[in-house]
């Protein structure tokens, strides 16, 4: 194959003259639509949405006061599932607790993205050896509960899914009522979009055999989430 | 994917009979619709919120060259590779182009109606590469070689004995089970290990946004998001009128399109993509391919009914509500999209001649057009579908009806449009259709007209018909014995 045919130029000639030798149409202006309700909810609110949304889709969501109750919070977690090995990210919610110290002195083995030096080698670490992958949330959404995860070098994007069990930390300081609070603030400028951008809510699910629907399809089948402040 | 769209009847009646199917439909999208209703009350204004999800759609069929040359203009800015593809051939070669340049000896795939619609799969695997559906019901459905019986459940139908004999057999699941739960693992533990070490990683696209040059992605399983996290090159592919203009329109399209698809508020999983992975990430992709596939659909553009059919963005909303899809399943549609929505696709997309049976097969009850978070109009569609049809469009494809039909609505047509024509046919037919009766009551009726008989019943024509009733009644009762003209305002 030639570069013009890989390309598709000339097809992309073809495909965008032909369309647009159609005249224009008048468009109707959009129609109003009320405001979401959770846009006139406070803070409190707002975060008793997200819990209750969330729990709906069997997200386990803790509350804590701050980064002290959050490190026990996660003991009690690890401690309780028997956790031997787990994956963290280094973003900046995880990196502030200090988390291969604390894995130190629980005895269990806390692995980082740095530890591989490749992607084979993470892919190995995420996919093999940890129980669970521990990251940070960039925000919490209260109309469905959902977490929103910014990828990029301290956040990679196979802890929150390929490990069977994911453990999310966010801080309350990060709830916005809507998707849209959030999306404004990650593509307001144009120049420093992220690579990637996750939307989380629940764990992962199927009902594709019999219509039966069951968690931890392929992704994780646990989704527990500690909601600091 | 083999083409059955002619066979719909044939198939139809094959599928009515089948108690597995039956049991599903009896319940599976009742089920689903009644979900999307509770949560499309989260909305202050349902039919607000819908109202706008359908101006979102009318402005991007509207604007379409431009909204794609400005996602082609931001997503090259991410670091993007745009390809454009005028038809499946050109499609295919392109992703057979990029695995072979790269080695791979298999691929894995998100779930994707326009690769089903190219038949990448069949492309890939006479290459030698081996396509992985990875969404359970995919999966199941490639392994039986079955067009997807539903656009979410896409084996949903499949008995639970025969996915374990396939998972046994193919999926090197080591005991036998009727657990769904279980099947589900197995098929999950032998995924993984493909996810593992995949190196290119085939994906579809639900929403291209212009302003940002954004791949969005949804879904509950994980499968997508592995195939844009795992593998060094990505390659997604995506039709034409997958683009939307704002990211603020993609999401409020994300809420309509979870709610209308499987009744959730969202999907478990949105994944966002604006170029490829950045410097220093350890994981997504080194290289982001997008395939802008056309495949008939510039065509379609130029006729501005058909032009409609390119606001669908296949929630499958119409399926979970259509009369016909819950008696006869997926199957008759013959090809990659079921149901209304593949009513309205596929004669645009295979042409009107193949696909006879397609739009004809609808009671155009509306319920359809009711849900349609895109504001496609069915049924006026199937009716501009058939006028092409008997017309035999050439843009379309139509094909002329039999002579002998056509001929019987010609006179038809003339008849009930002249009251005088109208009523001598009546005088004349009478004595012919009435031998047929049973008191009073015509229940079947030999030659053309049998099929018509098959599920209805036509009263006998009345000896004196409430016309010539009328006649004579102003006749007697006018003063005078005149005629009874005087009566008349």
């Amino acid at each position: 194959m030639s570069e013009e045919e890989i390309t598709g130029r000339s097809a992309r000639e073809d495909i965008l003259g032909r369309l647009k030798e159609i005249p224009k149409t008048v468009v109707e202006p959009r129609p109003d639509m009320p405001p979401l309700r959770e846009l006139s909810l406070d803070r409190e609110q707002m975060i008793t949405t997200f819990i209750e949304k969330l729990t709906l889709e069997e997200g386990i969501v803790y509350r804590v006061q701050d980064g002290r109750e959050a490190i026990a919070r996660l003991t009690e977690i690890v401690v309780g599932e028997g956790l031997q090995k787990v994956m963290v990210s280094t973003d900046d919610v995880v990196a502030s607790l200090d988390l291969p110290a604390w894995g130190k002195e629980q005895g269990i083995a806390v692995l980082t993205p740095r530890d591989s030096g490749d992607r084979d080698s993470f892919r190995d670490a995420v996919f093999d050896e940890v129980e669970a992958g521990i990251t940070g949330a960039d925000y919490a959404v209260a109309e469905s509960g959902t977490l929103v995860i910014v990828h990029d070098a301290d956040q990679p994007r196979l802890i929150s899914l390929a490990p069977i069990m994911h453990i999310a930390l966010v801080s309350v300081e990060r709830i916005v009522p809507t998707y849209e609070r959030a999306i404004e603030e990650l593509y307001g400028d144009t120049k420093n979009i992220p690579s990637h951008v996750t939307f989380i809510t629940g764990p992962s699910m199927t009902a594709d055999i019999k219509g039966k629907p069951f968690k931890g399809m392929h992704g994780p089948r646990r989704l527990m989430v500690i909601l600091i402040g | 994917m083999e083409i059955r769209t002619t066979l719909f009847n044939e198939i139809a009646e094959k599928e009515i009979r089948n108690p597995y199917a039956r049991a599903f439909l009896k319940a599976m999208p009742a089920a689903i619709a009644a979900r999307r209703k509770t949560v499309m009350g989260s909305f202050p204004d349902p039919d607000a919120a819908q109202a706008c999800g359908q101006a979102i759609r009318a402005e991007v069929v509207a604007w379409l060259p431009e909204l794609l040359e400005e996602f082609e203009k931001n997503a090259l800015a991410r670091g993007a590779k745009i390809l454009w593809a005028r038809d499946a051939g050109e499609a295919n070669e392109m992703v057979l182009a990029i695995a072979k340049e790269r080695n791979v000896t298999y691929v894995t795939k998100g779930k994707s109606m326009v690769t089903e619609e190219i038949g990448l799969n069949d492309a890939l695997a006479e290459s030698g590469i081996e396509p992985f559906e990875t969404d359970l019901g995919e999966f199941i459905a490639q392994q039986l070689k079955r067009p997807p019986f539903h656009i979410v459940g896409p084996a949903i139908n499949v008995p639970v004995e025969e996915v374990c004999d396939l998972f046994m057999e193919k999926a090197g699941m080591e005991k036998p089970t009727t657990d769904p739960v279980e099947l589900g693992y197995a098929a999950r533990l032998f995924l993984r290990d493909k996810f593992h070490h995949v190196a290119l990683g085939v994906t579809g696209v639900n929403m291209a946004v212009a302003e940002t040059g954004t791949i969005i992605n949804l879904e509950n399983e994980g499968n997508i998001r592995f195939n844009k996290s795992s593998p060094r090159t990505q390659v997604s592919i995506m039709s034409l009128e997958k683009v939307v203009p704002t990211m603020e329109d993609a999401m409020h399209l994300t809420r309509l399109l979870s709610r209308n698809c499987t009744g959730q508020a969202i999907s478990a999983y949105v994944s966002m993509d604006s170029g490829p992975k950045k410097p220093g990430e350890i994981d997504g992709p080194e290289e982001l391919f997008i395939i802008i596939v056309d495949n008939g659909r510039s065509e379609i553009y130029a006729d501005s009914v058909a032009r409609e059919a390119l606001r669908c963005i296949r929630c499958g909303g119409c399926l979970n509500i259509c009369p016909v899809y819950a008696k006869i399943g997926g199957y008759p549609y013959g090809w990659a999209y079921s149901g209304p929505m593949g009513q309205v696709l596929t004669p645009l997309l295979l042409g009107l001649d193949r696909t006879q049976d397609l739009y004809r097969a609808c009671t155009l009850c509306g319920s359809c057009r009711e849900v349609c978070p895109a504001g496609v109009d069915h049924p006026s569609m199937f009716l501009y579908y058939r006028s092409k049809d008997v017309e035999e469009d050439r843009g379309l494809r139509g094909k002329k009806r039999p002579w002998k039909e056509s001929r019987f609505f010609d006179l038809w047509s003339r008849a009930v449009t002249h009251s005088a024509l109208w009523n001598l046919g009546f005088r004349l037919a009478r004595p012919l259709v009435n031998r047929y009766s049973h008191s009073g009551v015509i229940t079947r009726m030999g030659g053309y007209f049998e099929g018509w008989f098959r599920t209805r019943n036509l009263p006998a024509i009345a000896k004196e018909t409430f016309h010539e009733r009328w006649k004579r009644l102003r006749r007697e009762t006018a003063p005078g014995g005149q005629n009874g003209r005087k009566g008349k305002p």
